[in-house]
Order: C-alpha cells, then sequence, then structure tokens
C-alpha cells in the first residue's frame, strides 16, 4: 500500500521563537519538506543606515536576547575592523569571557532543558525534574553561571552595555574574577557529572544521518577556538571572512519568514557539531576526555549528535573561561580608557562562532562614522536549508511508523539546531497565503 | 484567596523581557508558587488560551495584523493589562523608522519577493488598547518587576517610577556624563529604573528606558547646548528606543515656544 501523509508541526515546542514544520507524502514520496518561520518584522539593517557608529552594536544587540552578547560583539569587530582598530589585549581577554559566558549559558539550556527530555522520554524540563531532579538542578546552575559571567563582564545578562568601540567601560576587579573563577570551577565540576547521564544514551537514533557540508571558522592558533578570520568548509575550501557571501548564498522561499542559505548550490550546516567535525584535533583537556569518550569516531554526520558536540563545547568554554581569568590574573588587570576612534570611509565585516554557528555582521561606514550599508547572517538562517534536508531523510526512514513516532522525530532533527527564530528572522515576516 | 491567574505574552520582539523573568532564577520559583501562571508560551507547552486572566503582561511592540489580534483578545480576557519593556511602552527600536513606509523597507530587503509580506509601522500597545501600566525597560529590570508582582499581590498599586536616571546616578555618585565628560547622555531625559546601570560603567546613557513624563525639554537643550551638543544629537539619541515621544518637528516647535 502506498503512504500518503499530511504532517502538520505548527508550533514546534522547546525552541526559541515561533515556527512550524509540515510534511506532504504522496504514494509513498515525499512531495514537501518545510520549516516554517513565522516571527516579527523588525529591518534591523535599515534600522541601522545613517546611525552613529557608538550606537550601533547596541542597536543590533536587540535582534534577539538570547544571543545578545554575541551580534553584541560580532557588531563590535565589524566596526572596529572598517576603522582599522586594534583593541588590547585585556580587551580581548575579557571580550573572550563575556563569548564563553553566552556559550554556557546556551549550551546548557538546549542541551539539559531543551533536547534531553526527548532522548529521555519527557515532554519538557519540568516533568523530566521529577527523575533527573539532579541534572535538571545542574542545568539552571549552569544557565545562571552563564548569566552571572555576561552580568560581570557585560554590565547586564540580557543586552550588555559594557564591552563598548575599543574597549570597555567599566573593566571587573581581580577580587570579582577571582570569586567568578571559583563559580565557574564548581560549574566545571557539576557539568562533568552529567556526562554519565548522557553517555548511558548512546548510540543516539541516527535516523536523520546523512553527510552534508559543515563550515566553521579556523582558529587563529593551534587550538579549539570560537575566533578565526578565515572560513572553513569540509570540503576543504578556505575563505576569509570578507568573503562570507561566497559561503552564504542566501534565497528567499516563500514558506519561511527567514532567507536560507547555500553554498555552491548545496545546503550547509553551521554550529557546533560542525565546529566539533572540523576542529575536534585541537581540542583540549577534559573536553578532550569527553569528546573521545561520547565520539570517539569522528567527524560524525548524525545531527543529534550536535547535542552531544553542545555539551562537549559546555565543558570546553567552561574550562577556557577559567583559563582566561588566569591569564587576566596574572597579567594584572586595570581600568584602562578604550581606544580612540577615528571614523573614516570603510568596510568590516565581523564573524565569530556563537552557540549556533557562525555569526556575520558586515558594515560600510562614511567618514564621519555613519554606517552607510549593513549586512547580518544569523546561523539559524544558514542552517535552514539544511534542516530541511535533515527533515526530509527523517521521513524517508519514519515514513512507516506511526504518526506520533515520525512527528517525534521531526521535532527532534529541528530541535538539534537549537534554531533561534528571532536572530533568522531579523528582517521579516512572511504572511504567505 | 485564590492565586492570580497571569499570562505572559510576546508581541514582535526579541523576547528580552521574557527572558529577564526567566532569568529571576532565584525568585522564579516563588513567583510560580505565588501566582497561577495559565498562559506562557515562551516556557510552557500546556496553555489554557481563552481562560480569563488577572494579569497579562505583554512584551513587544504592534508591527503586525497578527500581533492587533492578539493584543486585543488579551485585553479582553484580563483585567490588568501591564506593556512590559520599552518595546510595549513607546514602540522601542523597531519603531526608529516609522516615518519610512514599509513598502520601502521590504524592498530594500527583499526585492521582488515583498508580496508575500505584511507589516505595519511598529506601535506602542496603548495605540491600541487601554494600557494599565507601564513598566519600561529595554530590557525590563528584574527588581522592578519583582517589586510589581509584588505589590500586585498585596493588591497595592505598583510603584511607576517618574524622576529621570540622573536622581539614580546622583546617588551611586557617579562622576557626570554630561558636565565632567562633555557626552552626549540621555540620562536627564529618561526614565529611572535601572539604577544608571550605564553611567554606573562609564558609559553614557543611551536612554533604554524610554523618556520620563513632562521632561522640561528647554532647560534641558540649554544645558545641552552649553556643552556644545546640539538637540538633534539628543533627540537622534533619544528615538533610538522611543521614537514616537521625540517627533523631531513637534519637539523642535515646543523648545522654540518655550524659548520667545
Amino acid at each position: 500500500m502506498k503512504i500518503n501523509k499530511k504532517i502538520a508541526i505548527d508550533h514546534l515546542g522547546r525552541v526559541e521563537g515561533h515556527g512550524g514544520i509540515h510534511v506532504e507524502i504522496e504514494n509513498g514520496a515525499i512531495s514537501k519538506v518545510n520549516m516554517d518561520i513565522y516571527e516579527g518584522s523588525r529591518f534591523y539593517e535599515e534600522l541601522l543606515v545613517g546611525k552613529h557608529y557608538e550606537e550601533v552594536a547596541g542597536i543590533v544587540s536587540r535582534i534577539c536576547a538570547i544571543c545578545s552578547a554575541d551580534h553584541l560583539l560580532a557588531s563590535q569587530m565589524a566596526t572596529e575592523k572598517a576603522f582599522g582598530v586594534q583593541v588590547s589585549r585585556q580587551t580581548y581577554l575579557l571580550r573572550g569571557l563575556l563569548l564563553h559566558g553566552s556559550m554556557i549559558e546556551s549550551h546548557a539550556l538546549h542541551v539539559y532543558a531543551l533536547a534531553l527530555p526527548d532522548l529521555l522520554g519527557f515532554d519538557g524540563v519540568i516533568s523530566m525534574a521529577s527523575q533527573y531532579p539532579r541534572e535538571v538542578s545542574i542545568a539552571l546552575s549552569l544557565k545562571k553561571l552563564g548569566n552571572t559571567i555576561q552580568e560581570l563582564i557585560g554590565g547586564r545578562a540580557v543586552h550588555p552595555i559594557n564591552p563598548i568601540i575599543g574597549g570597555f567601560g567599566l573593566v571587573p576587579t581581580r577580587q570579582q574574577l577571582i570569586d567568578l573563577k571559583s563559580q565557574i570551577e564548581k560549574g566545571l565540576e557539576d557539568a562533568l557529572v552529567t556526562v554519565d547521564v548522557y553517555e548511558k544514551l548512546l548510540p543516539l537514533p541516527d535516523f536523520a544521518t546523512t553527510p552534508t557540508v559543515y563550515t566553521a571558522l579556523e582558529p587563529r592558533e593551534l587550538r579549539y577556538s570560537y575566533l578565526g578570520d578565515v572560513i572553513q568548509t569540509s570540503l576543504g575550501d578556505k575563505f576569509p571572512v570578507e568573503d562570507y557571501r561566497k559561503v552564504c548564498h542566501e534565497r528567499v522561499v516563500s514558506h519561511s519568514h527567514a532567507k536560507q542559505s547555500l553554498f555552491a548550490n548545496e545546503p550547509f550546516m553551521t554550529g557546533s557539531l560542525a565546529r566539533l567535525n572540523l576542529n575536534y584535533q585541537h581540542i583540549r583537556g577534559a573536553a578532550q576526555d569527553v569528546q573521545k569518550r561520547l565520539l570517539p569516531n569522528m567527524p560524525e554526520t548524525n545531527i543529534l549528535h550536535n547535542n552531544t558536540a553542545q555539551l562537549i563545547e559546555l565543558i570546553h568554554s567552561l574550562e577556557r573561561a577559567i583559563i582566561l581569568i588566569d591569564q587576566l590574573l596574572e597579567e594584572g588587570v586595570e581600568q584602562e580608557a578604550p581606544i580612540k576612534i577615528t571614523p573614516k570611509a570603510g568596510k568590516g565585516v565581523g564573524a565569530i562562532e556563537v552557540p549556533r554557528g557562525t555569526l556575520y555582521h558586515s558594515y560600510e561606514y562614511d567618514d564621519n562614522g555613519i554606517l552607510v550599508e549593513a549586512d547580518v547572517i544569523t546561523p539559524t538562517a544558514q542552517n535552514l536549508a539544511n534542516t530541511e534536508k535533515d527533515l526530509r531523510t527523517a521521513v524517508e526512514n519514519s515514513m512507516k511508523l506511526p504518526e506520533e513516532k515520525l512527528r517525534l522525530n521531526l521535532e527532534m532533527v529541528a530541535r538539534a539546531y537549537d534554531p533561534c527564530i528571532s536572530c533568522a528572522v531579523h528582517l521579516v515576516e512572511i504572511e504567505f497565503k | 484567596m485564590s492565586k492570580p491567574k497571569v499570562g505572559i505574552f510576546g508581541l514582535t520582539s526579541c523576547a528580552g523581557d521574557q527572558l529577564v523573568i526567566l532569568n529571576c532564577e532565584d525568585h522564579l520559583v516563588d513567583l510560580a508558587n505565588a501566582v497561577d501562571i495559565q498562559d506562557w508560551e515562551m516556557a510552557k507547552s500546556q496553555n489554557n488560551e481563552e481562560i480569563g486572566l488577572d494579569i497579562a503582561l505583554v512584551e513587544g511592540s504592534v508591527a503586525q495584523v497578527r500581533d492587533i489580534e492578539a493584543l486585543k483578545k488579551i485585553r479582553q480576557r484580563s483585567k490588568i493589562l501591564v506593556a512590559l519593556g520599552t518595546c510595549a511602552v513607546w514602540g522601542g527600536i523597531p519603531a526608529m523608522k516609522n516615518e519610512v513606509p514599509r513598502e520601502v523597507m521590504l524592498e530594500e530587503v527583499y526585492g521582488d519577493n515583498v508580496r508575500f509580506i505584511e507589516s505595519k509601522a511598529a506601535q506602542p500597545l496603548s495605540s491600541f488598547v487601554k494600557v494599565d501600566y507601564n513598566l519600561p525597560g529595554c530590557p525590563i529590570e528584574k527588581e522592578q518587576f519583582l517589586q510589581m508582582m509584588a505589590s500586585f499581590l498585596h493588591g497595592d498599586i505598583p510603584e511607576i517610577l517618574n524622576f529621570s536616571v540622573c536622581s539614580e546616578c546622583k546617588m551611586k555618585e557617579n562622576v557626570c556624563q554630561i558636565v565632567y565628560k562633555n557626552e552626549v547622555c540621555c540620562g536627564p531625559l529618561t526614565v529611572a529604573g535601572c539604577g544608571a546601570r550605564c553611567p554606573s560603567h562609564n558609559v553614557p546613557c543611551t536612554g533604554c528606558h524610554g523618556p520620563i513624563e513632562e521632561v522640561h525639554y528647554d532647560a534641558e537643550v540649554k544645558m545641552f547646548e552649553r556643552k556644545g551638543i546640539k538637540p538633534e544629537e539628543i533627540i537622534r539619541k533619544m528615538q533610538i528606543y522611543a521614537a514616537p515621544a521625540w517627533m523631531p518637528e513637534k519637539l523642535m516647535e515646543e523648545i522654540e515656544h518655550e524659548n520667545k
């Protein structure tokens, strides 16, 4: 008997923002797999035109609250590049610490509260808490730790105000950093405890395993890092970040309110799994041990392992945050004035690895430091085409299953990407009739 | 007494104010026990979308037909409606360029695909429904939010601040950004509540809480002029978060009138 089915998941739960999945199967063949996105219209790139360079980062951080520190940092990087500004080593280290804070908060929330309930068979983190109280309490304390880091370095957990063009308003004191370090050390111990629970879930179901192209920034030094000046792909290509448009060809599709990205006409994946696939040989410390335990056979093509990669990166970020604080303490922290800026006409691209993948901000300024043109490409938008590709694989492999199981499999694929829909749709709402 | 029924909603927004509620980590459990959260799409999967509410907390600006419909429905089912955050109170960042027609914006961004798109100039909630309380902030401050909820629980009227960031800044004993640093600081025009967060970090106030009521424009403008800062610079900065409150023509007229 030929299979005919219509699957409509209108409100995808446990993701940031409003999205859905629609699938149609006719005579056993898949005729439609759509990741639908419905979210608000704010035209950020247009709002930035005419703004003074000092105002730009604060505005774009409002693209998304959860990723506000990431947008702020990528934005400041783009502006500083446009003006040819080199920040101090202290600023560089503090920004790194802020980025790890964002990574810790975001990964802790996604791995434990959003993705783990699927793998453990719960409908959400609240019902999971009854049986796994320790893990849920660790999850919440790690999320809080990520916020504490952002509060101290960023001046505010949501929409940070302390990082400014050329430096920081207020540099944290030695004692504040020492206190923060002991909290992070406790967080690292906690996070390592959860690895045992996670390991018992392996092997993960492989209904969505399919090879794809992975992209990530190439680390500047020979270590696992979220910063870089070159985009690398798993096909061996390398592009300077200024050529990010060669990697992300954007297209508009009528069922999504966000643009989709293609590389060489094919979908690609960015995010934790992509980073780990491309750079796992550089990972060190406890994160390396966990990677060898949980993902011994790299590269890994099962998208559900993006959650595993996030757990490994969570541990990496906790370890790196401690190292960064040690470096700051060793080299001595001092209140320093931000670098003085002389605006000049120019372009700059800021690219950083953020929880969901590579984030690009590209700006052009005039001689007075007024923004002329802006372009922002978020990881979730880049991943949308690949999400649909993986959903298609999942439908092919789950078509004969009862509908409830098929629906769950599809939701798990979408959630594995940890989509941030506010980010993806920072531009526009498409109401399709 | 039964627990007040609460709904938390997001219109067009970054979800930052709802995230601040989630970030009330240490008080979240107490809050969840003290009130009966019936409808909160961002945090719960089982929601009652019909039940009458004692308190509705609404984040975001109204930027599409869907938002208007949702907001009117929320108003109908709620006794108290609170505009949560600067977008809900003033229109916020999305309202920054409301004077530019949406078709122009859409074409800039999407070229020929604009026919799919429905979008409106972003408006505060009060343009469409009666708002009982305004809690501005981009994002809202945790302490202010918890104080407001505590007032509701005690049957009190929440204290809505109507003095400037300068008052809080003086209490912090910060060095004045305007007087001593010649910075374009929005503090004198901006409503308090943040504890002068930015000036306390050596950063001038950006006005993210929106203006205080009945700002004494002409005196403020004269003060800025003495420091060599033009009114246009201040207005451009205040328009980032609360553009509808700062229509330049209207303001300049008022300033000129006062100066006569």
